[in-house]
């Protein structure tokens, strides 16, 4: 029941504004901010009755619901979450009272219909996070954009129409092709579209490989895997500040978690025959992402292309068939959702003072505008990787889970990591040309952050130091879960090479023998066996 | 031979509609009556008949009247229910759009009435020539709406235009009648299946077969025999456009399905690639032509077009599942496309109708409420939940799963993301495009608005709860 006050508490607050929207803007905001505040104290109590123990999804009723919906399709109201969901959620209603607060004075036009949207976004993204029925996933995957659409579309820059129409063109012709593999697993899962019922009937899939295509497809769109992601930069830059905030904190995880929720455990053995496709494509989207941002003018391509950057670590770590790499990568989905989303937030809050996004433009910032260097400085260094903040602890579980587990050569990871020093680069050369040097007269006059833009970025601030020094407070919960998921993909993976003490078929004398070591010679095997 | 009587009960939603229409007839001549009324006595009738088919496919009728000619069951009375909502809808949205000039409404009303009543027989029709007999009076009935406004050259063309391709098509439809009962010695559709299963079949029948698809190809615009379609959408009346776009379509595609599936099931693998080939042509073509249009009226109809193309995906299909998603869908289409067109027609201004698209530019804020109408509409007949075009979509492309089409289903689901490029640039225009030029609007009318009230409520509710309509109608026609 909580779960789904969570959810639909925001669609109230979209009713709430439509009836009220000739109150005034003072009352349109308030009701927003208290509604998704609202949101975010209720989905506390999510956390608090998480029960860490269970390995799959929360069976409280709190935590979990099944009603009829459509009964002549097989299709129920079928919630709930688990330790990755969780995060995700928590993510989602965190950062929306943040974004509204954050528009509290940029938003001209519309000021109704804009917090609708973004009201009505929470909703879809909540949903997408807690549906455990595919039908149920793919109206919230939809449904979540038209608000997004009408977000980058009216509130966005100069080529915003350009691209929310790429934005919902790309993400359509994806989700086309999960829909057809979502109807084509209703039929072989006993006419049901329950994802726990479709978990247990996992093997006795046909035609898993396309169906595994037709799923990662759309979540490679979403996330954006290269060479799917050229979507993003446009609708990053054209969007407005809360747009990318959301664009970048939270939607881009719907994708990632896609991969983990329905790729990796419903077709675990086209995972492990894809991956060595998927890797290189993750590889390449680190450095190429790193690369590109390098070469920005423009401080908010910069972050979007980063972005690019580290949700290809993300997928390296999902791909990696390891705990450590798994766990790794929901985690980064969080710290990227954190230090991203602060990053557009910073870069919206001086766009508003100066009105220019371009790095040259800049200069001297630190001198002018202290509070802003300051927590701007962290946030950099977050989204580096520096030790001691949750950039860190995430990449470095993906590096090393995939090191050590993935079944795909270690180079991708050598390679991977050089994505790290380049995110060094990228991000420090831009904090050296726009917060050093000497202010010109334009930038010599621009105020410091006001109380309001502080209150907006502390709690981020927080997160991320906690995150930095003291992850298991978030991988605690998140164990179990991914734990489970990886041992599905490993136990096809290992497949081909048993286990100690296993019994084998000798491929030469077609005879039974029992493997001592992994890496015992079967020859010596053999010749035991006979001497017995 | 023995004189049977037949079933008034059985016949109340026929024979309400005749009544209605010598009401409408008879009033007609009187001058004192403000010629209002008699879209209002439209509604009620059609209403009556409505409750009145409600009612027998709650019963579960499945009788036949008229030795066997007629066929009363869920699937006829299913069909009723689409016709009856759409002439409602129409009639509704017709009121305050005939508003200025007065004198000719009797006739109008008339011939919708006419109309339904073709379709009706079309969906009841058990025998090929009843069937026949339905398309004609529904045909000759739009030919002439289609022209309705005599004084403007465009709705004439319309007019002319319907007429001569209509005529073909009718002509088409009729020799492929006669083939058939060249090859099977009967007109009557259980009587082609009996026939069908005992003998093999014949080059006759095959190319009656063909020549009925060609039929029904031009009646509800399937590609290659569309080309009428968008000529007339633009020049008709705009109340007609959503006429000939909603009811009529789904009364051919009411025939087209039974004939199909009822009585030629035993050479389904000749016919079937066909269908699944015509399916995507069309969603294809009228999809990626609807991208161009800059006239609204024009992307509609080339929408339409697209939308039939979807509708073959549940005859395609060929099982009970594919009929009733395409009956289903048939229902939610005639809705939300009569309800596009109805806020096309609240966008009028004094001096006429806005058909550009490029004139709704900002209109999403200044008209609130016109805005959020079509918005909801193009949503819905772009499929985007929670509205009833996904729920009906996503049931025909289920259906067609289960008959293993995933060709036809990705063909499908491609075209519904091509689809949501034109609908959305409508959006955009509205919402992220400034006003070139200030227009004066017509306040909203009120019967206007009425229709589109319960156009929305009814998408909207199928789109969150469709179990209400799913529910009833898997139970009646399953």
């Amino acid at each position: 029941m909580l779960l789904s006050i969570v959810i639909f508490l925001p669609l109230l607050g979209v009713i709430a504004i439509a009836l009220l929207r000739n109150m005034g803007a003072s009352a349109i905001k308030g009701i927003a901010l208290v509604i998704s505040l609202l949101t975010f104290l209720i989905s506390i109590g999510l956390y608090t009755g998480f029960d860490t123990g269970i390995d799959g999804f929360q069976t409280d009723s709190q935590l979990y619901q099944k009603l009829p919906w459509i009964s002549g399709l097989g299709i129920s109201y079928h919630i709930g979450i688990d330790g990755i969901s969780l995060w995700l959620v928590l993510l989602t209603t965190f950062l929306t009272p943040i974004c509204i607060l954050s528009a509290w004075n940029s938003v001209e036009k519309g000021l109704s219909g804009f917090m609708m949207s973004l009201l009505a976004l929470e909703t879809g993204m909540l949903g997408v996070f807690c549906a455990l029925d595919l039908f149920l996933f793919f109206v919230f995957w939809e449904a979540m954009l038209i608000p997004m659409y009408f977000l980058i579309g009216i509130w966005g820059g100069e080529r915003r129409i350009y691209a929310t129409i790429k934005f919902v063109l790309y993400t359509m012709a994806g989700s086309a092709l999960m829909l057809v593999g979502i109807l084509a697993l209703y039929f072989q899962n006993g006419n049901s579209f329950d994802l726990t019922t479709l978990l247990a009937a996992q093997e006795t899939f046909t035609h898993a490989n396309y169906l595994f295509l037709a799923f990662f497809i759309a979540f490679a769109i979403k996330v954006p895997l290269f060479p799917f992601h050229t979507w993003l930069p446009d609708a990053h830059v054209e969007a407005p500040t809360v747009g990318s905030v959301i664009l970048a904190g939270v939607l881009l995880k719907m994708g990632t978690y896609g991969i983990v929720r329905f790729c990796l455990p419903l077709f675990p053995d086209s995972a492990a025959l894809y991956t060595p496709w998927i890797v290189p494509l993750a590889v390449i989207g680190i450095i190429y992402g790193a690369l590109v941002a390098m070469v920005q003018p423009d401080l908010k391509k910069l972050v979007a292309y980063s972005s690019v950057s580290h949700l290809g670590f993300v997928v390296l770590g999902l791909f990696s068939q390891s705990d450590a790499g798994i766990q790794g990568s929901v985690l980064q989905m969080i710290n990227h959702g954190l230090s991203t989303g602060a990053l557009f937030l910073l870069v919206g809050m001086i766009y508003e003072r100066r009105h220019s996004r371009m790095i040259v433009d800049f200069g001297g910032l630190a001198k002018k505008m202290p509070i802003f260097a300051t927590i701007f400085l962290v946030v950099t260094l977050s989204s580096i990787g520096l030790p001691g903040l949750n950039g860190f602890v995430g990449e470095f579980m993906i590096l090393l889970g995939s090191f050590v587990g993935g079944a795909f050569s270690k180079w991708y990871v050598v390679f991977a990591t050089t994505g790290v020093i380049l995110a060094a680069v990228y991000m420090l050369w831009m904090f050296q040309r726009v917060m050093f040097g000497t202010p010109d007269s334009t930038n010599e006059s621009l105020p410091d952050l006001k109380p309001r833009e502080i209150v907006v970025l502390l709690p981020i601030l927080l997160f991320i130091v906690w995150i930095g020094v003291f992850p298991k407070t978030f991988l605690k919960p998140m164990e179990s879960s991914v734990n489970a998921v990886a041992a599905k993909v490993k136990v096809n993976a290992e497949e081909n090479t048993p286990a100690v003490g296993q019994v084998i078929i000798d491929g030469k004398t077609q005879k039974p023998v029992i493997l001592k070591s992994e890496t015992a010679d079967l020859q010596l095997i053999e010749e035991e066996a006979q001497t017995k | 031979m023995p004189f049977e009587i037949p079933d008034i009960n059985l016949l109340m939603p026929g024979l309400v509609i005749v009544l209605t229409l010598f009401i409408v007839l008879i009033f007609d001549m009187i001058d004192a009556i403000s010629k209002k009324t008699l879209g209002w006595m439209t509604i009620v009738g059609a209403g009556i008949a409505l409750w009145a088919s409600i009612d027998l496919l709650q019963a579960g009728t499945d009788q036949t009247q008229f030795k066997d000619m007629f066929r009363i069951d869920s699937y006829s009375l299913f069909f009723n229910i689409i016709f009856l909502v759409s002439t409602i809808l129409v009639a509704l949205i017709s009121i305050s759009y005939l508003g200025r000039d007065d004198k000719k409404q009797g006739p109008y009303y008339l011939l919708i009435l006419l109309a339904t009543l073709g379709m009706m027989l079309m969906a009841a029709g058990n025998e090929l020539i009843i069937v026949f007999l339905g398309l004609e009076l529904m045909s000759l009935s739009l030919y002439v709406l289609a022209g309705y406004f005599r004084e403007s050259p465009a709705s004439s063309e319309a007019g002319m235009k319907y007429l001569l391709l209509g005529a073909f098509a009718s002509a088409f439809f009729l020799y492929g009648i006669a083939l058939i009962y060249g090859a099977a010695g009967t007109t009557s559709i259980p009587g082609i299946a009996e026939k069908l299963t005992t003998e093999s079949q014949s080059p006759l029948l095959l190319a009656g077969t063909f020549l009925l698809i060609v039929g029904f190809g031009f009646k509800v615009a399937i590609v290659p025999f569309h080309q009428w379609a968008p000529d007339v959408y633009e020049g008709a009346p705009t109340t007609i456009a959503a006429f000939i776009s909603a009811g009529p379509k789904a009364a051919g595609f009411a025939a087209f399905i039974r004939i199909f599936i009822e009585a030629l099931p035993d050479i389904q693998t000749e016919w079937g690639g066909v269908v699944v080939l015509l399916a995507m042509l069309t969603m294809t073509v009228g999809n990626v032509i609807a991208i161009a249009q800059t006239n609204i009226k024009r992307m509609l109809a080339y929408s339409s077009i697209a939308h039939a193309g979807y509708v073959l995906i549940g005859l395609a299909a060929a099982n009970p599942e594919g009929k009733l998603s395409a009956m289903l869908y048939l229902l939610v289409y005639c809705v939300m496309n009569i309800g596009a067109f109805g806020a096309v027609i609240l966008a009028r201004t004094a001096d006429g109708e806005n058909l550009m698209i490029s004139d709704y530019a900002g209109l999403g804020f200044r008209k609130p409420l016109l805005g959020g109408f079509l918005t909801l509409m193009l949503l819905s007949l772009a499929g985007f939940p929670p509205t009833a075009g996904f729920v009906g979509k996503f049931y025909l492309f289920k259906s067609a799963i289960g008959a293993e089409l995933y060709l036809l289903v990705i063909v499908g689901a491609i075209n519904t993301a091509i689809s949501a490029f034109y609908y959305l640039r409508v959006v955009v225009t509205m919402y992220m495009r400034e006003p070139e030029e200030e227009l004066e609007f017509n306040p909203y009318p009120s019967t206007l608005v009425i229709g589109l009230v319960l156009a929305a409520v009814g998408i909207l509710l199928i789109g969150i709860l469709p179990s209400l309509l799913l529910n009833p109608a898997q139970n009646a026609v399953l």
